[in-house]
């Protein structure tokens, strides 16, 4: 019986070595043929030609817009396909978030997601176009006419990578003129006007004034840059982005200490609520202030009556826009390349027009152009100096943990230290 | 009379379903682990992430304070690490799943509507766990959550709190909401181990003068053994890999205090694309896995011979 048993065993032992060993070898033999090679070669054949008439094609657009935002756009897709009857644009919801989880497996299995893509991140861009992935566009457009810089964070190695579409502003805290006007006051002019302000909106409220966004996080990131920027000026923006000033240096401690916190312990901020959600609760007045960004614009039920002030002494604004990207395995180079040039400048022209709550980047739109109630916030930001998003500069996983330790500061102010520590020793090493 | 199938039949009968086991299930666990060591298993494209083969990965995941932290174990306080929190969640949800679905399975047995009664129970099982997610953040919800509603019925209103936006609450949270979607499950083997019981030995007990208690820890219990080896089992694995709920509601924080090993994996792969760390974390998931999943086989293979 114990012999026969141990027969059993070392058959059982000689069959698992040869099973590994097979599917070691097949496993590894299949992915051979199937590997795309270290280099990405683009070898499909560009469709389309200058004399033959063009065959129906469908464009897969990818872009992070749902809801009226999605609306907006679709008007731009809808007068493409009106100038181009050969070409249907099927249009794909991806956050960034999302899109920076399921594209690169993609991408690097030879295939795309979508023909056109829309990402705000530019070091996304630039990392996918490190590996190959994407489509060099700088010669689609002349860069001399958009808003300067707005091709440096999608530029590597000299190739432009992303081009412009409209632009977003993270301005500051926004309220409804009508509210305002029932209990008459008055936006701030200095920071004391700010606590007063607010120590007035808790008393009517009966309870915080200012409601907190949280989606996966970034409201609370916008927030907290507007009082690094009014309280450190727009160059500490810039040095946080660029690593030179930490988060745990005592210049970027105080800001949180002195100004932030103090806030938070007096109940000025909501705990984190979904964004989409917290735009209507502050609509139907349970909050006073809400601050996000200009697409806000097209969210509310009358644009009319909103109204919109940055911290007393704020001296620049985030602003950022979302890049067209165009994927080397696209099935339709041609169409795609001529439908993402489109887009960076014509498409422009419309977007801006519709409730988008976007600026143009193409400096051929004139502002005459856009809707009415982004007229007026261009008018207010126009002296302030653009700066870039912090995290979404940064990126990578710093992004997402900026992200996460900004809420747990929301609802534990008491571990500052544990957060700014945190946010300083994880930040990418040059 | 004996029908003898030739061994060649027998193989090319065998055949298919071997090759498709060895590159479906096997070449990915062989690739998973070699990858965990950066010994890179796809031919043309390098997915390690450059460093030199050897345990460097593991190193580095047991520095990495999302899978465990020091100082919050010094202190008592989360975030303590993805690892701490599975220990947790096992620690709490296996428990109160085991007492709940016995409890629920006994008071419902014999109960008129108690079938219905047990369908609600188990549509927490239904519904995807992603969507469960969603459930459990709306339910712990300050303004509208159920969790709150029923504390401000019980005069309970000052606890009253999002309680998944919260460190020291957000774990416990999904662990409770965890056990309402899962529950339903044990209530399901109990109620089916409950009713192949013979009914002759609960009448002779009680006809003996047996209590309640006594009937339920003594002739019960004993008897469902090989349902609460399931139950235990397949509760143990549903904690380990534990994910959609946490993605969905609190996606791990805040400030990392709900991480839970198989998002801190999905984190590796999905976000960093760093495919070596992110096999580390499955290893590591593995490595827990496997003595559960040997000692159930093994019970249930004890099992089936003493019946049979």
């Amino acid at each position: 019986m114990v012999a026969l048993r141990k027969g059993i065993t070392t058959q059982i032992a000689i069959t698992l070595i040869i099973a590994i060993g097979v599917s070691l070898a097949v496993g590894y033999g299949i992915g051979y043929i199937a590997s795309p090679g270290k280099t990405v070669t683009v070898t499909k054949k560009v469709t389309g030609t200058a004399t033959a008439a063009p065959a129906p094609i469908t464009l897969t657009v990818i872009g992070p817009w749902a809801g009226n935002e999605m609306k907006a756009f679709q008007k731009v897709l809808q007068a493409y396909e009106k100038e181009h009857p050969n070409v249907k644009i099927e249009y794909r919801i991806y956050r960034a978030e999302d899109l920076a989880s399921v594209a690169p497996p993609q991408f690097a299995a030879g295939m795309a997601p979508g023909d056109v893509i829309f990402d705000a991140w530019g070091w996304w861009v630039t990392k996918m176009a490190s590996k190959g992935y994407l489509y060099d566009l700088g010669s689609l457009v002349n860069t001399n006419e958009y808003v300067k810089g707005i091709f440096n964070p999608v530029t590597l190695n000299g190739k432009i990578y992303g081009l412009p579409f409209t632009a977003w502003a993270k301005p500051g805290f926004w309220y409804r003129k009508s509210f305002f006007a029932k209990y008459n006051l008055k936006p701030p002019t200095t920071w004391n006007d700010f606590l007063s302000l607010l120590a007035k909106l808790k008393k009517i409220l009966n309870g915080p004034p200012i409601v907190t966004g949280d989606g996966t996080g970034w409201p609370i990131s916008d927030l907290v840059e507007h009082f690094l920027i009014t309280f450190g000026g727009p160059k500490l923006q810039l040095e946080l982005i660029n690593g030179s000033v930490k988060f745990n240096s005592p210049q970027v401690k105080s800001i949180f200490e002195q100004r932030i916190v103090p806030l938070l312990k007096e109940g000025y901020f909501s705990p984190p609520t979904e964004w989409t959600k917290a735009v209507q609760l502050w609509w139907q007045e349970k909050y006073a202030l809400y601050f996000m960004g200009t697409w806000i614009t097209g969210m509310v039920p009358n644009a009319s009556d909103l109204g919109i002030f940055q911290l007393p002494g704020c001296k620049g604004v985030v602003m950022g826009t979302d890049y067209i990207i165009v994927p080397k395995f696209t099935e339709h180079p041609k169409q795609a390349l001529e439908l993402a040039k489109w887009l960076a400048t014509e498409g422009q022209k419309i977007h801006v027009g519709t409730h988008s709550g976007k600026f143009a980047t193409w400096l051929k739109v004139p502002i005459s152009a856009h809707w009415k109630p982004m007229q007026e916030v261009y008018i207010k930001l126009k002296s302030k100096k653009p700066l870039p998003d912090l995290d979404d500069t940064v990126g990578g996983s710093w992004q997402k943990l900026f992200w996460d330790q900004l809420k747990l500061l929301w609802v534990s102010p008491g571990k500052l230290d544990e957060v700014l520590n945190t946010l300083t020793a994880n930040f990418p090493k040059k | 009379m004996e029908i003898k199938t030739p061994l060649k039949t027998q193989t090319s009968f065998l055949l298919p379903a071997i090759t498709l086991i060895l590159l479906f299930v096997v070449y990915p666990v062989i690739a998973t682990f070699l990858l965990s060591f950066n010994v890179n298993p796809v031919p043309g494209v390098d997915i390690t992430n450059g460093e030199s083969v050897g345990f460097n990965n593991y190193l580095k995941l047991f520095k990495d304070f999302q899978f465990i932290k020091v100082e919050g174990l010094k202190t008592l306080s989360f975030p303590v690490g993805a690892l701490i929190d599975n220990i947790i969640w096992v620690v709490i949800h296996l428990p109160l799943t085991v007492i709940l679905g016995l409890f629920l399975a006994i008071l419902l047995y014999n109960v008129r509507g108690g079938a219905i009664l047990r369908g609600f129970i188990f549509l927490g099982m239904v519904i995807p766990m992603i969507v469960g997610g969603l459930l459990i953040q709306f339910s712990f919800d300050r303004t509208l959550g159920v969790v709150n509603l029923f504390l401000r019925i019980f005069s309970l209103g000052w606890l009253a709190k999002s309680w998944t936006i919260y460190p020291n609450t957000a774990l416990l949270s999904l662990i409770l909401g965890s056990t309402w979607l899962w529950t339903g499950f044990a209530v399901t083997m109990y109620s089916a181990g409950l009713a192949s019981l013979p009914k002759e030995v609960i009448e002779a007990s009680i006809v003996d003068g047996a209590d309640f208690k006594t009937i339920v820890f003594k002739v019960i219990w004993p008897m469902l053994r090989p349902v609460t080896l399931t139950v235990v089992a397949m509760t143990l694995l549903w904690d380990l890999k534990i994910f959609d709920i946490v993605y969905a509601s609190t996606q791990g924080g805040p400030g990392g205090a709900s991480m839970v090993l198989a998002l801190l994996m999905y984190n590796y792969f999905a976000i960093l694309q760093n495919y070596p760390m992110s096999a580390t974390v499955s290893v590591i998931i593995t490595i827990i896995v496997l003595p559960v999943v040997l000692l159930w086989v093994k019970a249930s293979m004890k099992g089936v011979e003493s019946s049979g």
